[in-house]
């Protein structure tokens, strides 16, 4: 049983909803947390330890590249894959360069199961 | 009295509205991957807006700000899912686009003989790519008409009524009903200005469905929303 926690940021209720079905289908041992902006994701994350985090970029406050690095600096050993429908090739050489994932939208099982695959889960 | 008709034909429920939107940004997404990879520059996009409203109301929501000429390339869609979109430019800023795909030196009288041209080839690759992610997930199958270049007032070139009476007889064979409503969606962009200050440019995407065409879509977002 594993006691690993994975969260998803997105302004989209759609784009959480596919995230959580994709959860609760392919990884039911995961703990799932679900924010709808950066402010959110790091009050839930404040107390919290969290293993894998699912980022969008375009949300209304933060943008996903301003909070993986502001949750970065708080937790550096999590695995933060940016999840956006800006597929720009400077979108993807500035969240590789930083070492986040690049996950083109709309996210599914078999996008989740690469990333399982790249954090050796 | 009229705004509650609107509500009622034009009812989405939050959740579909925010699946709306969520499917206009990976269509801008899709046109922003394209459009940036011709003028080699980063495309930043708005968050995008969905609105349920009358002409009237549409075009005074478009046309605000927008004082000066606009140029736009108007694809409109038909089939199982007809609609109309607009890549949208203040003037300057299309031959902005055109001196960038073109050439930086070449004179202001050659690139205006281009500029229709050009922004046809280009609204067609965009437009494409965006009605292409934009309906990833529906299971609707639609063809394109030609691309058709627009240029004049924003009054003239937001004449909603025309654009959806256009669709509306390629559907339909008939005019649109004056009380006809509209769905818009619509998303700014502009270019990263970080190297090239005069070569910045902004536009919007604008997305324009009738009544008939959003039962539709209301159909396919619960099909799709039934699935998660």
């Amino acid at each position: 049983m594993s006691n690993q926690t994975a969260i998803i940021i997105d302004d989209s209720s759609l784009a959480r909803m596919m995230v959580r079905k994709i959860f609760a289908t392919s990884m039911a041992d995961w703990t799932l947390l679900e924010a709808a902006n950066g402010d959110e994701a790091l009050a839930l994350m404040a107390d919290k330890s969290v293993d894998l985090a699912l980022v969008d970029f375009n949300m209304p406050g933060m943008n996903g590249i301003d909070l993986a690095e502001r949750m970065m600096e708080t937790a550096p050993s999590m695995s933060i894959h940016l999840v956006t429908a800006n597929i720009q090739e400077r979108m993807r050489i500035r969240a590789e360069s930083m070492g986040l994932g690049f996950i083109k939208k709309p996210i599914n099982a078999a996008k989740v199961a690469e990333i399982m695959k790249h954090i050796g889960h | 009295m009229e705004k509650v008709e609107c509500r009622r034909v034009f009812k989405l429920s939050a959740l579909e509205e925010d699946a709306l939107k969520e499917f206009f940004n990976m269509g801008l997404g899709m046109a922003a991957d394209s459009l940036s990879q011709m003028v080699d520059n980063e495309v930043l996009l708005s968050l995008p807006q969905l609105k349920i409203v009358s002409y009237e109301e549409a075009t005074a929501h478009l046309v605000a700000n927008q004082k000066e000429k606009l140029v736009a390339v108007r694809q409109n869609f038909i089939g199982e899912l007809s609609g109309t979109a607009l890549l949208i430019f203040p003037g300057a800023e299309s031959l902005e686009l055109v001196r960038t795909l073109l050439s930086d030196d070449m004179p202001l009288d050659i690139l205006s003989e281009l500029e229709q041209e050009t922004l046809l080839d280009v609204g067609n690759v965009i437009l494409n790519a965006f009605l292409a992610s934009f309906t990833q997930m529906m299971s609707v199958e639609f063809d394109f008409e030609a691309a058709e270049f627009l240029k004049g007032s924003s009054e003239f070139l937001l004449n909603i009524t025309s654009h959806l009476a256009t669709q509306q007889r390629a559907i339909m064979g008939d005019s649109v009903a004056d009380d006809e409503r509209a769905v818009l969606l619509m998303m700014d962009f502009k270019t990263s200005d970080e190297e090239k200050k005069q070569h910045t440019l902004s536009g919007f995407v604008v997305l324009l469905f009738t009544r008939q065409a959003m039962a539709v879509l209301k159909k396919e977002l619960e099909t799709i929303l039934g699935q998660w």
